[in-house]
């Protein structure tokens, strides 16, 4: 990802209101972490697994806090569990900020990934609701969007991030 | 030492602290001696400990205790480390070890029943608080310095296997009811909106 989008992105997740982020780095996205982490209106929790993101996260959701979690598309397969162990039954809004690995526009994609695109149907499956973001120009709105349907539904939601962020 | 009984010594140092359970046969014993407005009941092994975690993390000045089981830590291991780098100062963490899967009709053993040490697990990966008891008094001895004093606190209480929870009544609130009284209880005693009006602009307010 460009640093200029990195830049934005942080921006607008800081303008809708998100105050807490769980994550494990990948490759796609990584620009936006050291953002983050430099910025005091942010609580920035790296962990080990996307399972536990998500768990970390739904806590802090509990807690009063507008909470993010970072990851890279396999996270979905391996955050399933607690998506809908605790997040989907419990009710509990989230933004998943999910580098579309493997998908269709993924301008990074390989044998590595070519099986990873179908991260969104398990969402589907799951019944969260998802969005897939190729380009920049609105991005903001795109962000504000999501984290309104969060709170609207008290569930998580996701955007799948691939095109011109994966450059 | 039986696991009913570490719980009944608990019920009584519990002001205003959160409890947060893990889904096992302590889920239900608790929710048996407890009508805690702060229990937060999780359903689902490997779970309770990230949530409660988080919880810590998002509201420091509270404690926040969260009952563990071997069966479900050992599902979610991976939670150890971000304990230990993240050292929450207000979470005391539990772990019921009765080194079997007793939840299912018929128990199996955990890993802990072999060679698995789950005070030296948590030591490794860098919890140097993490201590094992074996009996009641040294268990409210552990908890009741736990809840007075501050700095993150794992406690693994090793525990005869009981099935007596098979027989109990299961709580009588449902996990969403029981989120949204936990929830609620939060927002009067923290002062503070939990979830936020969606139709605010500025999504602070409370709904």
């Amino acid at each position: 990802m460009k640093d200029n989008v990195a830049q934005r992105l942080v921006s607008a997740l800081k303008e809708s209101g998100i105050d807490f982020l769980t994550y494990l780095p990948e490759t796609r996205l990584s620009e936006m972490i050291p953002l983050v982490r430099a910025d005091s209106d942010f609580k920035v929790v790296p962990t080990t697994s996307e399972a536990e993101a998500v768990s970390i996260a739904a806590g802090a959701a509990l807690s009063g806090h507008q909470a993010a979690v970072y990851m890279e598309g396999t996270g979905v397969y391996v955050s399933a569990y607690s998506l809908i162990s605790v997040c989907a039954r419990f009710g509990v809004p989230m933004l998943l900020l999910v580098s579309y690995v493997g998908s269709f526009a993924d301008k990074k994609n390989s044998s590595a990934f070519s099986h990873y695109g179908r991260a969104a149907k398990l969402l589907e499956a799951l019944g969260i609701e998802y969005q897939v973001v190729s380009r920049a120009e609105n991005l903001e709105e795109q962000i504000g969007d999501a984290t309104r349907a969060m709170n609207s539904l008290k569930l998580p939601v996701a955007l799948f991030f691939t095109g011109e962020f994966t450059l | 030492m039986k696991r009913f009984d570490c719980l009944e010594l608990l019920v009584p140092l519990i002001k205003d602290e959160i409890v947060v359970t893990s889904g096992s046969g302590q889920r239900v014993e608790w929710g048996h001696l407890s009508q805690h407005e702060g229990n937060l009941f999780i359903g689902s092994l490997g779970i309770a400990l990230g949530v409660g975690l988080g919880l810590a993390i998002g509201l420091p000045k509270r404690k926040t205790i969260v009952l563990e089981a071997d069966g479900s830590l050992l599902l979610s291991l991976f939670n150890l480390p971000t304990l230990a780098n993240q050292n929450p100062a207000n979470l005391v963490v539990i772990v019921f070890d009765n080194q079997a899967y007793s939840g299912s009709n018929i128990s199996h053993p955990t890993a802990t029943a072999g060679k698995t040490d789950l005070e030296m697990t948590a030591k490794g990966t860098g919890i140097g608080s993490a201590i094992t008891v074996r009996d009641t008094a040294a268990f409210k001895r552990e908890v009741t310095s736990a809840l007075r004093k501050t700095g993150l606190r794992f406690i693994v209480a090793k525990v005869e296997e009981t099935v007596d929870h098979r027989k109990m009544s299961r709580p009588n609130v449902d996990l969403l009811e029981n989120k949204y009284r936990f929830v609620r209880y939060l927002e009067r005693t923290e002062g503070k909106a939990i979830f936020p009006n969606e139709r605010s602009e500025g999504q602070k307010s409370i709904e």
